[in-house]
């Protein structure tokens, strides 16, 4: 069975860094930055393990522990501690904490597994099954709805998702443009906030749209809007509020 | 406990600093005497941690903006132009900030001056200098991971 391990820390950058430590293994990564939202992930998902950063706004390490230990449902879960700190007072504390091991930053991913090895059993993932190709991969972004193509990105846009999109883009969207479904909805209402990468992909399915002559609708909120009109390429696109309205408009 | 001026600090941070870029960047820190430039126009980054309790300080990374995007590559290894954004950038140095400081902390602690650290905070831009006046000590250290070079600097005094 697919292990869940979650790590809750502020840095976003120690959090990538337990991520790919984990990637060669069988494992679901949910993260958290502060002790509230760990706890609210941690009651939904019940991991198997939690990496748990110790000086984190809003709820650090050590108050998230403590509710954990007072939960009876979460009371029992492994915790690996991290913190920056490797002195005698800090690492009797965490002791006393009752966690099941610690590690001082900083530390390498390779660090890190072999000390979980001794509280989880870890599985290397598993290659892809014979006669499984990339191609029957299942698209999970992508369906066709009468003559539309519709392209609904998630809320966390990871770069594997993004590489999933550009290679549907160079492929399948070609096909079915070629199949006559000349219609594209893009649907970016999930997305919480722009960044570069974001407006990167908007900016290639529209020069995509324009080569195969496909019309493009883009379904977002206002502030997607004001952020498109700073583009040459996107700044007379409509953005449409609703799927209904981005549908009613072909 | 010993006194704050008796502490060994430039070698509490070459210590911290060679730790850390070793480990976590799989880069060797040299360190030499004023490398570090800052001149106007060419925008950097300062990571800053302060600590307070038995002593108060401030811990400043700074590097410059090219050097912190190579920083970043390397601690997430990806390639430059993976990077997605500032944030990425200001969340490493922040991070590289947080680790420094409590390698210092920890040899603070152990020396008998129980302190807690804050959380990072970053300024970035260009054209500043960065001053902090009436401290006990001020120890700076120049640092350089060919071909760029970097500077922290910590300041320290007892609380009371």
């Amino acid at each position: 069975m697919t292990l869940k391990i979650l790590t809750v820390d502020d840095s976003k950058t120690i959090r990538m860094i337990v991520k790919k430590a984990f990637k060669p293994y069988d494992c679901d990564l949910f993260e958290g930055e502060n002790g509230v939202e760990g706890l609210a992930i941690a009651n939904r998902e019940k991991p198997d393990l939690i990496v748990l950063d110790i000086t984190m706004p809003v709820m650090n390490g050590k108050e998230m522990l403590e509710k954990l230990k007072g939960e009876p449902g979460l009371k029992d879960i492994p915790v690996i501690m991290l913190t920056a700190e490797s002195g005698k007072d800090n690492v009797t504390e965490i002791v006393k904490l009752g966690v099941k091991d610690y590690m001082v930053k900083p530390f390498k991913g390779e660090q890190l597994i072999e000390r979980v090895t001794h509280l989880v059993k870890l599985k290397p993932k598993k290659a892809d099954e014979p006669g499984k190709s990339e191609k029957d991969k299942p698209k999970r972004f992508f369906k066709i709805e009468d003559d539309i193509q519709c392209l609904v990105l998630p809320a966390a846009l990871s770069k594997e998702i993004i590489a999933e999109v550009t290679d549907h883009l160079k492929t399948d969207m070609v096909k079915a443009a070629d199949a006559g479904k000349k219609k594209l909805i893009f649907d970016l209402l999930k997305l919480p906030e722009i960044n570069i990468s974001i407006i990167k992909l908007i900016i290639m399915v529209f020069e995509k749209c324009l080569e195969t002559q496909t019309r493009l609708r883009i379904i977002g909120n206002s502030k997607l809007s004001n952020e498109l009109k700073e583009f040459q390429e996107t700044a007379e696109l409509p953005v449409y509020l609703t799927v209904e309205e981005a549908k009613a408009s072909f | 406990m010993h006194e704050i001026h008796t502490l060994d600090l430039k070698e509490f941070l070459t210590k911290a600093i060679s730790n850390v870029f070793n480990m976590m960047l799989s880069m060797e820190a040299e360190f030499i005497d004023a490398g570090f430039q800052a001149p106007a126009g060419n925008s950097r980054i300062v990571g800053t941690v302060s600590f307070a309790g038995n002593v108060m300080g401030n811990i400043n990374i700074q590097v410059n903006d090219a050097f912190a995007r190579i920083m970043t590559a390397a601690i997430l290894e990806m390639e430059l132009d993976e990077i997605e954004g500032e944030e990425e950038i200001y969340d490493v140095i922040g991070e590289v900030c947080n680790m420094i400081g409590g390698d210092l902390k920890s040899r603070l602690c152990d020396a008998g001056y129980l302190c807690e650290l804050s959380i990072p905070s970053i300024t970035s831009g260009d054209n500043y200098k960065i001053e902090s006046k009436n401290w006990m000590r001020h120890e700076s250290l120049d640092f350089r991971c060919r071909p760029h070079t970097g500077r922290v600097d910590v300041y320290i005094k007892p609380s009371s």
